[in-house]
């Protein structure tokens, strides 16, 4: 039986809409409100809206599995519940093993700090000691091709420069799984190969991914299996072998 | 399991006991270092008098209240211990508090794009942002030294109790912090009440004078102000015992330091886990 890293159960996260209430008067704001306050009951202009609920999976070591779904249907919800941003109101997630969560390039970049400054701001960030950034470093620079900037503050970086570098620490921060959220659309045609390669040499190697991504040419190269939501939802949940990105995109 | 697989994390938004939240805390202690780096770095970058800054800014706060309170108003009248040694243990903390407390208070809010993105413990953001003022604060003594040459004066053994005071000095700085930049997430508003409340309070804060000054029936109402016991007890540590232990201020500070402090704990506990939702 292959182990499973991430295994999550029945994960729910409600929010409570707050409507804007038509207030003419301070009379009439002042009676709803000592209304509220003596009823005690739930406000009435506050509409529950659960953003995901009832989402369950598991990802086993090696795979790599995609969340697809339109805008709203509670992709990063879900991924923000996973790297511990937002807590869950149901459900749980079970962790084994390290993880780390690249749900934006360049997490902690200071403008101010030098590259070199950064690479450890940043790693910290990522939950990498510093002995293991130091260890890292090397490889880093190569990666992002910023040598000879790596003692210019960032904030004189080039656009490319800086998510280069940006991404290159991310991708070195060592761990058993990684969250990823659209951020392999960074850099220009030939640093998105190099991206591409890097992160499925990592998941041959034995690490997992859960991916967020509405390029489907790039979740057919790097997927395993895919969970489709719609409003929160799981519609389908198949390994992509299913023809399940047909049925969702057709 | 094997004893060698990495421990299970467990997500189902129950807030943590006090002790895993330590635990965590260790855990992420890169990220406070890279934090208080971080701002020691861009705090001097680009500055001309680079670390000078940290012995200028309370060595005119000394002198211009030396003036004020000194010479104007002509408390100094009564001691033999020269009057700016008396105004320097007074500054020094109402500087470290006054700077403190506002960084700590809006560290959360001027962080929360980082916080949306990744995790760590979040309150590693306020104590970060206070151990910075507090690398200053500790600078700063070395202008008390200074001074004591200066005016040929020597501590007596009471030195050795100064620790503790700068210690409960920290905690309490820390825990108005935390509980502050929690309530500024939720409620901007205090964000705006706080710097009055901290230029009231410096006249509330025996800073520029002593207690000496409070007339005896005020004395009780007075040290509720927790600086008050701190300063005081300073004053004691470092000027040869001054007036005397000053018991009753230094027990009312710790009393009330100690109350902020649980209350804090316990409400930052309770909050932390949803701050990314609160913003």
């Amino acid at each position: 039986m292959e182990k499973i890293v991430v295994d999550v159960e029945t994960l729910g996260k409600r929010y409570a809409l707050s409507h804007q209430q038509r207030t003419d008067s301070i009379k009439s704001w002042l009676l709803s409100a000592v209304n509220r306050a003596i009823a005690n009951g739930p406000k009435p202009n506050v509409e529950e809206f659960w953003a995901i609920r009832g989402v369950s999976f598991q990802v086993h070591r090696g795979e790599c599995r995609a969340l697809v779904g339109k805008n709203g249907s509670g992709k990063s919800t879900l991924l923000k519940i996973l790297s511990r941003i937002i807590p869950p109101t149901e459900g749980r997630v079970r962790i084994r093993g390290r993880i780390a969560s690249l749900l934006e390039v360049g997490t902690g970049f200071h403008p101010e700090l030098t590259g070199r400054e950064n690479i450890f701001l940043n790693a910290a960030m990522l939950g990498c000691a510093e002995r293991e950034a130091k260890r890292q470093f090397d490889a880093i620079v190569d990666f992002s091709g910023v040598e000879r900037f790596l003692d210019t503050p960032v904030k004189r970086y080039s656009n490319g420069m800086y998510v280069r570098l940006a991404y290159a620490v991310s991708a070195h921060v060592s761990a058993d799984m990684l969250v990823i959220d659209e951020v392999l659309a960074v850099g220009d045609h030939d640093f998105q190969r190099k991206c591409m390669e890097h992160l499925k040499a990592g998941l041959s190697s034995g690490r997992s991914a859960i991916i967020v991504s509405h390029d489907l040419s790039l979740v057919r190269e790097l997927a395993t299996h895919v969970t489709w939501l719609q409003n929160g939802r799981i519609v389908e949940s198949a390994p992509i072998e299913s023809d399940i990105l047909q049925r969702y995109s057709g | 399991m094997t004893p060698d697989s990495p421990p299970e994390i467990l997500i189902d938004g129950s807030p943590p006991s006090f002790r895993e939240y330590c635990l965590e805390l260790w855990k992420f202690r890169e990220v406070a270092k890279m934090l208080i780096r971080r701002d020691l770095i861009v705090r001097f970058r680009q500055t001309y008098f680079g670390l000078a800054w940290l012995l200028f800014k309370p060595l005119i706060l000394m002198a211009v209240m030396s003036f004020a309170f000194g010479f104007l108003a002509g408390f100094d009248k009564n001691h033999s211990i020269p009057y700016p040694l008396i105004i320097f243990c007074g500054v020094i903390p109402w500087y470290f508090f006054s700077n403190a407390v506002p960084d700590g208070m809006n560290s959360l809010l001027g962080h929360m794009h980082i916080i949306q993105k990744t995790y760590f413990p979040r309150a590693i953001i306020p104590c970060a942002a206070v151990a910075v003022d507090a690398i200053e604060f500790l600078v700063a003594w070395l202008l008390f030294a200074l001074g004591c040459l200066w005016f040929g004066y020597l501590p007596g053994w009471q030195i050795v109790f100064f620790p503790l005071f700068c210690l409960q000095l920290l905690v309490l700085c820390t825990a108005v912090s935390l509980w502050l930049a929690v309530a500024n997430v939720k409620l901007r508003d205090i964000g705006n009440l706080v710097p009055f409340l901290l230029m009231s309070g410096f006249f509330l804060t025996p800073a520029g004078y002593t207690i000496a000054r409070i007339p005896e029936p005020w004395k009780l109402l007075y040290a509720l102000n927790p600086l008050v016991g701190i300063i005081e007890g300073l004053r004691w540590s470092l000027l040869r015992g001054m007036d005397g232990f000053p018991e009753t201020p230094v027990l009312l500070s710790l009393a009330v330091t100690l109350t902020i402090g649980l209350a804090a704990t316990r409400h930052f506990l309770a909050i932390e886990a949803s701050l990314a939702d609160l913003a």
